[in-house]
């Protein structure tokens, strides 16, 4: 410390002071960015009576932990949830298998009309979602579609432009001699990617699967569009408040009991979100950065 | 290749159209096999890209209901001439740009600022990131739940805050002031997002240039004015794009925030463009007039897609210089 010299000193304590302001903010947005979602927490353990108190408690008095078996009994949740498993878990499996292996044909084999299909794949990229739904919409309601998971399984076939871009870009890194050392052995591009890339790529296809997952099981305007009450989604069924107590047929709407359900709807994708928080940012980084 | 071979040997063209054979047989199940992998991909494009769209295009010029065939007629271009007669639609496109006049900027600004802050040398980034990071992931449905709990006008949170220092604050967040309001929950949203591209484009900035600049006796600010953001602006431009796009179709979250249901209208102040295009198809059957308005925004998403393109050879600093000239 004393070889510094003095403006090396005050370098580094101005460095210092800038750092403890950066923390500041920082710890400031952390905090501002959490309430909203340590409030519904917090919420969804308060009896309605309190919730629609005024001023707002910050600590639910009592703690009300029926809310949670409310939320789960008083409608068929456990249906609801089991819906949006299904059609998130058909897509995003069949999603990442057809991205990878389209992914893996941009990265490694070549054929003429390469370069001009990769860029449709690009140029996919910036088309706007809101331009598909509802021609798409037409036409599955055409074919008598609507009100079935078929969709669902033909979007998941049909690969999706943002995982074959991350998929490429994961394939462009892997080391030529891997694939070199099996076509000697005879291996064709089928068996090399099912046999070498595919089990290679388990950072990709983690990441490719969570995003897609956490997509369709929060995506809540293909589901109202495509699917009735009965073979709906938890996304379309916990928009409303649509909780009452069915002992009783005076009784009102429960907000709080919504609440509990949301809060155990938020759970499986932000798990999901921290077992591959790294992968997925780093595959948000390559694709968003090109 | 196979050209000084042929001289030194005699039965020179056996081995050289074997080869050639080979290769050309070779290239051709190459592109088999490339075709066969994208296969997927390429049919879906053909089946649930180009033929609805086709199929959309045509509508737009009818009166198609969404249900009834035999009924149809065609209308040639009134369905669009009719748009700019429908002074609904005129004015949910105008809250549609004032709204993404506000969010895109805040959205860039607030995460590019998240990204520079990280990128001090902050011991705990992983930790920031991370945070900052979550509430993307959080279903729509339940952040919308969250600020409904804030915004609310009899029992929200900022208003009790508020009160404490204006007793009786009573503002009306969802309907009143829902711009701001739906700004703030967007930009809650996306600012993890836009905060983790910024930061890997920050980390791409090499260290020697900034500090080359500050030996030479630049200051901070003109280090950041004229090195950072200049290398920075690919990575904007790129999330300039984006916001825009995203922001110009606006839909879930006012529709969401007014009820949660296809056919709940938001307040005027978040009449957005698509909300009234999805009125006009879910709760009026009007498909041809629907699909119409949704061809003209998607037209001026292109307008502007490539408004932002053509500009960016002036802005947009690219490292290869020439290249940069050519975009």
């Amino acid at each position: 410390m004393s070889a510094l010299s003095p403006v090396q000193r005050r370098d580094s304590r101005r460095k210092r002071i800038r750092q403890g302001f950066a923390y500041v903010i920082l710890y400031v947005t952390a905090f501002l960015l959490a309430v909203p979602i340590i409030w519904v927490i917090l919420s969804s353990f308060k009896a309605e009576s309190e919730y629609v108190k005024y001023p707002p408690q910050v600590l639910p008095n009592p703690f009300v932990w029926d809310n949670y078996v409310h939320a789960l009994t008083w409608i068929p949740f456990f249906q609801f949830a089991w819906n949006s498993t299904f059609l998130a878990t058909v897509f995003s499996t069949l999603t990442v298998v057809t991205s990878a292996m389209v992914g893996f044909a941009f990265a490694r084999l070549e054929a003429p009309g390469k370069g001009r299909l990769f860029g449709i794949v690009v140029s996919l990229l910036m088309v706007p979602a809101i331009v598909t739904i509802i021609p798409q919409f037409v036409l599955f309601a055409r074919l008598h579609l609507t009100n079935t998971y078929w969709p669902w399984v033909l979007w998941g076939v049909s690969a999706s432009p943002f995982h074959i871009f991350l998929f490429r870009q994961f394939f462009t890194g892997v080391p030529k001699e891997l694939e070199d050392a099996a076509e000697v052995d005879g291996a064709g591009p089928f068996r090399i990617f099912w046999q070498i890339f595919l089990p290679n790529a388990q950072p990709a296809l983690a990441t490719s699967f969570i995003l897609n997952f956490v997509g369709v099981w929060g995506d809540w305007l293909a589901p109202i569009i495509y699917l009735d009450v009965k073979k709906t989604t938890l996304a379309v069924k916990l928009a409303t408040a649509t909780y009452s107590n069915p002992g009783d047929p005076t009784s009102q709407i429960l907000v709080t009991i919504t609440l509990a359900a949301a809060v155990i709807y938020t759970i499986p994708p932000v798990v999901m979100f921290f077992l591959a928080q790294r992968n997925i940012m780093e595959g948000v980084v390559t694709t968003g950065l090109k | 290749m196979a050209t000084t071979y042929s001289k030194t040997t005699l039965s020179a063209n056996k081995p050289r159209r074997w080869f050639w054979q080979r290769t050309h047989t070779r290239r051709i199940t190459r592109s088999i096999a490339f075709y066969a992998f994208i296969s997927p991909w390429l049919i879906g494009f053909v089946l649930l890209g180009i033929i609805p769209l086709a199929v959309g295009i045509l509508a737009s010029f009818t009166n198609y209901d969404g249900i009834n065939v035999e009924t149809v007629k065609w209308l040639g271009s009134r369905n669009y001439s009719r748009v700019f007669n429908d002074s609904e639609a005129i004015y949910a496109f105008q809250r549609t740009l004032l709204w993404s006049a506000l969010n895109v900027p805040i959205w860039l600004v607030v995460s590019f600022t998240l990204a520079l802050i990280l990128n001090q040398g902050i011991k705990a980034r992983g930790f920031f990131r991370t945070l900052f990071y979550l509430p993307s992931i959080i279903p729509v449905v339940a952040v919308v739940w969250a600020w409904r709990l804030l915004l609310d006008p009899n029992n929200g949170v900022l208003n009790a805050i508020i009160s404490i220092f204006r007793p009786g604050t009573a503002i009306l967040w969802t309907t009143e002031y829902a711009l701001p309001s739906l700004t703030a929950i967007s930009v809650w949203k996306g600012a993890g997002v836009g905060m983790v591209i910024f930061l890997a484009g920050l980390q791409g900035i090499p260290r020697e240039l900034e500090e080359a600049a500050v030996i030479d006796g630049a200051t901070r600010l003109r280090v950041f004015l004229h090195v950072t953001i200049p290398l920075m602006t690919p990575v904007i431009f790129f999330q300039l794009i984006l916001g825009i796009i995203g922001s110009l179709q606006q839909f879930d979250l006012p529709v969401l925030l007014a009820g949660g249901r296809i056919g709940s209208v938001p307040p005027r102040a978040t009449y957005f463009y698509v909300v009234h295009t999805m009125q006009q198809i879910f709760t009026f059957s009007r498909f041809g007039y629907g699909l119409a308005l949704m061809w003209l925004l998607f037209v001026v998403i292109v307008i502007f897609t490539v408004i932002v393109f053509r500009t960016s050879r002036y802005w947009v600093y690219y490292e290869v210089e020439a290249k940069g000239e050519g975009k």
